[in-house]
C-alpha cells in the first residue's frame, strides 16, 4: 500500500516535484482522494523533512515523522498581540491559568476553565527540535529555545507539530484558510510556494484551492475550447477576457502558452486556455462557474465530503447540509490567553461551548445544537472528513459503543452540528451564533459559496 | 448581456412639468436645480434602500427630555457592578462565560439592573392597529395612536441615538457596504407619482453596488442594480397601496428584510404586517416602513452584533430582551397568549435605480459534486 501510493505521487509530481522529493526524501503515506495534485517549487528541506499531500491545504512540509509542521505568527488582537516573533520561540510548558483580556469588554485576570485537564502550549504544540550540529538548509534555520534547546524554524519562524495530527496528511491543528474576524491567532500549517507563474495566485476556499489572477480575480476555463486551443472568440470574449501571458514567459509544468493570435500568447493551465470574467462583481468570485461551460480552476479540489450530505441554496450562496438539508456547522474556539490554546476539540474543556450552546445545560446544548450523526462502519474516504464516539452528556471522547455514546461526524477531527431553528433547507439561522460572530467561541455554517460578505476582504466566510 | 426592463424616456409616462411638480409635492428640497430628469415607463418605477434606522424621535439634544434618568448601561458596565474589582478572584465560567450564555438564551427573569425605559410621548412610526390607546405615542405632526413600542424600550439605549449612536452608523455602514443588503422596492401600475388610488409594490434583493458621488458618502439615482433571483428569493414581497400627494401609503404584508451585520455576518429581520409610508419623487423615496418585529428575531439580531461592538453603545442584550418581552404589543402567542412581537418604525431612504435581468442562469443543485 506504501509503495502504491509512494508510484502514484511519483507520477502525480512531473519534474518539479521530483526535484523536491530528491532533496528531501518522499514520505507518502497519504494520498487525498482527489483527481489532481497542487505543483509546488522545490526547495532544499533539513534531513528526514518531507513535503506531504492534503486534503485541503496542499501540500505542506513534514517532520521526520511525516506530520505536519506549524508556525504561530504574531497577529494582532482586540487588546494585544499573540504569536511569536521571528527567532523567538514562546511555546513552552508555563500552565496558564488566567484570561489576558485580549478580547473586550471582559476584563483580565479571569481563572480559566478546567484548569486540572488544561494543557500547557507544549503539549499541544510540540516543538520540532534540531540536533545541536543541525545546520541551516534554505528558508529552514535553527532557533535557540529558553531553555537552550535548539528548534527548528522556517521563514525564523519556530516549527510545532500539532497533538493532534498522529498521521501523515492530517492538518487537524490549524488550516491555510483566512483567518476571520476576532478568531484566536492560529497556528499556520506551512508548505512549499505553489507553482504558479507571478501573473497567478493560489486562495485557499472552502471547495479547494482556487487559482487567481495576481489581483486575486478569479480564472475560469471554458468546455468550448480544445487543449491548447481557445476558440473564445466575438461575443465570447467580450464577457471573457484572455489572459494574457507575456513576450518572456516559459511554459512550466501545469501552466502552459498558447499563440491565441500572431503575437498574442495566453495562459493554459493543464491544457486549458484560461479567462477572467468582465461581469465578476467580486475578488475571487464563483459567479463565473453559474454560466453553462465554464469552470473556476483549482490546483486541487477538496475531496467529497460523506455519501449523502447535500449542497444547499442559502441566502448568500451554498452550504453544506446533511441528507435532509438541514445546514451543517463548525464549532469554534479559541481561550483568550497567552498562548491562544484551541478549545473546539472534545478533548479540551467543553465550558465555552456548554456556555453558549445550552446555557450551561447539556440536554438544552445537545438539542440546540444536535450532532450529525454517522452510521457506525462510516468512513470518509479521507482525512478531512471522520468520526469519533462522543459523550453527549460531557461534549468529550467516549469509548466506541460506550453506553449513551453517539457516532457522530467529524471535520477536521471536530464534530460537526445542525441547527434545531433551522427549519428547511438553506436555513441558516445558526451561523455566527456565539461570541465574535462564531468565530472564537461559537458557531459559523459551512459556507461552500459566498456571493455577499468576503468582497475580496480577507475572512469571507467561504475563504 | 444584461438587458433593461424599462428605461428613461424624458416626458413619455409624465411630462416633465408633472415630475417637477411630484418632486416639489414630496420633498421641497428635492430635485429643482437637479439637471436630471428621470420619469416613469410603463407605470414603473424602483428604488433602492440607502439608509435604514429603528426610529428613534430626538427631541432634545442631549436626551433629557425623553430620556431623564440618563442611557441604560451596557455589557462592561453591567459587568463591573455584578462583579467590581475589589480584589476578589473570579472565574471566566461565573463571569464571562455566564453573561455569554444569558446573551444566546435570554430570559424574562429579572436582574439586577434597573432598565431605563423612554419618557417620552412623542415617537415617528404609525398607528398600525388603527386604534388610540393610552400607551401609544403621538406623531411629531401630533398624529395619535403612533404604535412604536420598540423605541419605549430602545430610545434610551446609546447605540439606537443619534449621531454617535454605534449601531445606528455600524448598521447604515454596512448596508452600504455589502451587497447582501440591497433591499429594492418596485411601485407599479403607476399613473402619477402625485395621486394615485391603486399602486402595486414589490420587494426584491438587489446585486449590485450602490451608485455614489464622487467622496462615496453621497447615493445617486439612476444605477441599476440585478435582481437576485438565485439567492435573495426570500426578501420577495408585495403590497397594494396608493399615493397620497405624493406619498405612498400601502396594506401590510409581512417581509423578510436582508440585514447584513458587521464583520461579514449576514441575517435578515422577520418583519410582520409592514408597511409603507415614503415621500416619492422620481429621484428619492424617504419615509418610514412599521409593523411588528417578532421579539426573539430582533434579540437575536442583536446578539450577532457579538458583546463588543455591544458595549461600545451601552446595548444589553439581555437588559434588552426583558424590556422587548414586556413592552412587546403584538402576536399573541396562541397558547399563553403572551405577546410575541413588538411595533416598530424604520427610518428608510432610497434612491432611485433601473432593474436588470439576471446575467446569468442560475445553475441549482443538490448533488456535492455539482459545488462550485
Amino acid at each position: 500500500m506504501r509503495r502504491l501510493a509512494h508510484i502514484n505521487t511519483l507520477m502525480t509530481c512531473a519534474a518539479l516535484v521530483c526535484g523536491v522529493m530528491a532533496h528531501a526524501g518522499p514520505n507518502s503515506d497519504y494520498r487525498p482522494p482527489v483527481k489532481e495534485f497542487e505543483e509546488y517549487k522545490p526547495e532544499p528541506l533539513p534531513p528526514g523533512f518531507s513535503v506531504q499531500l492534503t486534503d485541503v491545504d496542499g501540500p505542506v512540509f513534514a517532520d521526520p515523522r511525516g506530520l505536519t509542521l506549524y508556525t504561530w505568527p504574531l497577529e494582532t488582537l482586540r487588546n494585544g498581540e499573540a504569536g511569536e516573533h521571528p527567532d523567538q520561540p514562546t511555546c513552552d510548558n508555563t500552565r496558564y491559568t488566567e484570561n489576558t483580556g485580549y478580547m473586550t469588554p471582559y476584563p483580565k485576570g479571569l481563572v480559566l476553565p478546567d484548569l486540572p485537564i488544561r494543557a500547557t502550549c507544549a503539549d499541544v504544540w510540540r516543538p520540532v527540535t534540531a540536533d545541536a550540529g543541525a545546520k541551516p538548509v534554505g528558508k529552514f534555520s535553527v532557533v535557540t529555545r529558553k531553555d537552550g534547546t535548539k528548534q527548528w524554524a522556517y521563514e525564523r519562524y519556530a516549527l510545532y507539530t500539532s497533538s493532534l495530527d498522529t498521521k501523515a496528511g492530517q492538518v487537524n491543528g490549524g488550516t491555510r484558510r483566512e483567518r476571520r474576524y476576532d478568531a484566536p491567532v492560529l497556528r499556520r500549517p506551512i508548505g512549499p510556494a505553489s507553482n504558479v507563474p507571478p501573473a497567478f495566485d493560489v486562495k485557499p476556499h472552502a471547495t479547494g484551492r482556487l487559482i487567481v489572477t495576481g489581483d486575486s480575480h478569479s480564472v475560469y476555463t471554458w468546455d468550448g475550447d480544445e487543449p491548447n486551443k481557445s476558440n473564445c472568440r466575438a461575443q465570447c470574449s467580450d464577457e471573457w477576457t484572455a489572459v494574457i501571458a507575456g513576450e518572456l514567459v516559459v511554459a512550466k509544468g501545469d501552466w502552459g502558452i498558447i499563440e491565441r493570435s500572431p503575437g498574442v500568447k495566453q495562459w493554459t493551465f493543464r491544457g486549458k486556455p484560461l479567462y477572467t470574467r468582465v461581469l465578476d462583481r467580486r475578488l475571487r468570485s464563483l459567479e463565473g462557474s453559474d454560466v453553462q461551460g465554464w469552470h473556476n480552476v483549482y490546483t486541487q479540489k477538496n475531496p467529497e465530503p460523506p455519501a449523502g450530505f447535500t449542497v444547499q441554496s442559502a441566502r448568500i450562496g451554498q452550504v453544506l447540509a446533511d441528507s435532509a438539508g438541514r445546514t451543517l456547522y463548525v464549532y469554534n474556539c479559541g481561550e483568550d490567553t497567552v498562548d491562544q490554546l484551541a478549545c473546539d476539540h472534545p478533548t479540551t474543556t467543553q465550558a465555552y461551548r456548554l456556555a453558549v450552546c445550552g446555557n450551561f445545560d447539556a440536554e438544552r446544548c445537545n438539542k440546540t445544537w444536535p450532532y450529525v450523526p454517522a452510521p457506525e462502519n462510516a468512513v470518509s474516504g479521507n482525512l478531512i472528513w471522520g468520526t469519533a464516539w462522543i459523550d453527549p452528556k460531557s461534549g468529550k471522547l467516549a469509548e466506541a459503543k460506550a453506553a449513551g455514546a453517539v457516532h457522530v461526524w467529524t471535520f477536521r477531527d471536530r464534530p460537526v452540528y445542525t441547527f434545531a431553528q433551522d427549519t428547511k433547507p438553506g436555513d441558516a439561522y445558526g451561523d455566527a451564533w456565539g461570541e465574535f460572530w462564531g468565530n472564537r467561541n461559537g458557531f459559523k455554517a459551512f459556507w461552500l459559496r459566498d456571493d455577499f460578505t468576503s468582497a475580496g476582504r480577507a475572512g469571507g466566510n467561504a475563504d | 448581456m444584461k438587458t433593461i426592463l424599462w428605461s428613461v424616456r424624458l416626458g413619455l409616462a409624465l411630462a416633465v412639468g408633472t415630475v417637477q411638480a411630484t418632486a416639489a409635492a414630496a420633498s421641497s428640497e428635492e430635485t429643482h436645480d437637479h439637471p436630471v430628469q428621470l420619469g416613469l415607463e410603463q407605470g414603473r418605477i424602483a428604488y433602492v434602500i440607502t439608509a435604514r434606522n429603528w426610529a428613534v424621535y430626538h427631541r432634545t439634544p442631549d436626551a433629557k427630555g425623553e430620556c431623564p434618568r440618563g442611557f441604560n448601561d451596557g455589557p462592561r458596565e453591567q459587568f463591573s457592578q455584578l462583579f467590581p474589582n475589589d480584589g476578589t478572584k473570579r472565574t471566566l465560567l461565573e463571569t464571562q462565560l455566564m453573561r455569554e450564555g444569558r446573551q444566546w438564551f435570554p430570559s424574562p427573569e429579572p436582574e439586577p439592573f434597573k432598565f431605563k425605559e423612554l419618557a417620552g410621548k412623542v415617537s415617528y412610526g404609525l398607528n398600525l392597529d388603527g386604534q388610540v390607546k393610552d400607551n401609544d405615542f403621538v406623531s411629531p405632526q401630533g398624529e395619535a395612536g403612533i404604535d412604536n413600542q420598540l423605541y419605549r424600550a430602545i430610545g434610551c439605549i446609546a447605540a439606537y441615538r443619534e449621531h454617535d449612536g454605534t449601531s445606528k452608523s455600524s448598521r447604515n455602514e454596512t448596508l452600504r457596504r455589502y451587497n447582501y443588503n440591497r433591499f429594492i422596492i418596485e411601485i407599479s401600475d403607476v399613473d402619477s407619482l402625485i395621486d394615485d388610488d391603486r399602486v402595486t409594490v414589490k420587494s426584491y434583493r438587489g446585486l449590485d453596488p450602490l451608485m455614489t458621488d464622487a467622496s462615496g458618502e453621497a447615493f445617486l439615482p439612476g444605477g441599476t442594480q440585478e435582481i437576485d433571483e438565485r439567492w435573495g428569493g426570500f426578501a420577495r414581497a408585495t403590497w397594494t397601496g396608493r399615493i397620497v400627494q405624493g406619498v405612498l401609503h400601502t396594506e401590510p404584508a409581512d417581509l423578510t428584510l436582508p440585514a447584513a451585520g458587521s464583520f461579514g455576518t449576514t441575517d435578515n429581520y422577520s418583519l410582520k404586517a409592514y408597511r409603507f409610508r415614503l415621500a416619492l419623487t422620481p429621484e428619492h423615496a424617504e419615509g418610514v416602513m412599521a409593523g411588528y418585529v417578532d421579539v426573539e428575531e430582533f434579540i437575536h439580531h442583536v446578539n450577532m452584533t457579538a458583546t463588543s461592538l455591544q458595549s461600545y453603545g451601552q446595548l444589553s442584550s439581555p437588559s434588552l430582551y426583558r424590556a422587548l418581552r414586556r413592552f412587546a404589543d403584538g402576536y399573541p402567542d396562541p397558547t399563553s397568549g403572551e405577546m410575541t412581537a413588538i411595533s416598530s418604525a424604520l427610518e428608510v431612504e432610497f434612491v432611485r435605480v433601473y432593474l436588470v435581468e439576471p446575467s446569468t442562469p442560475a445553475k441549482q443543485s443538490s448533488r456535492v459534486s455539482r459545488a462550485h
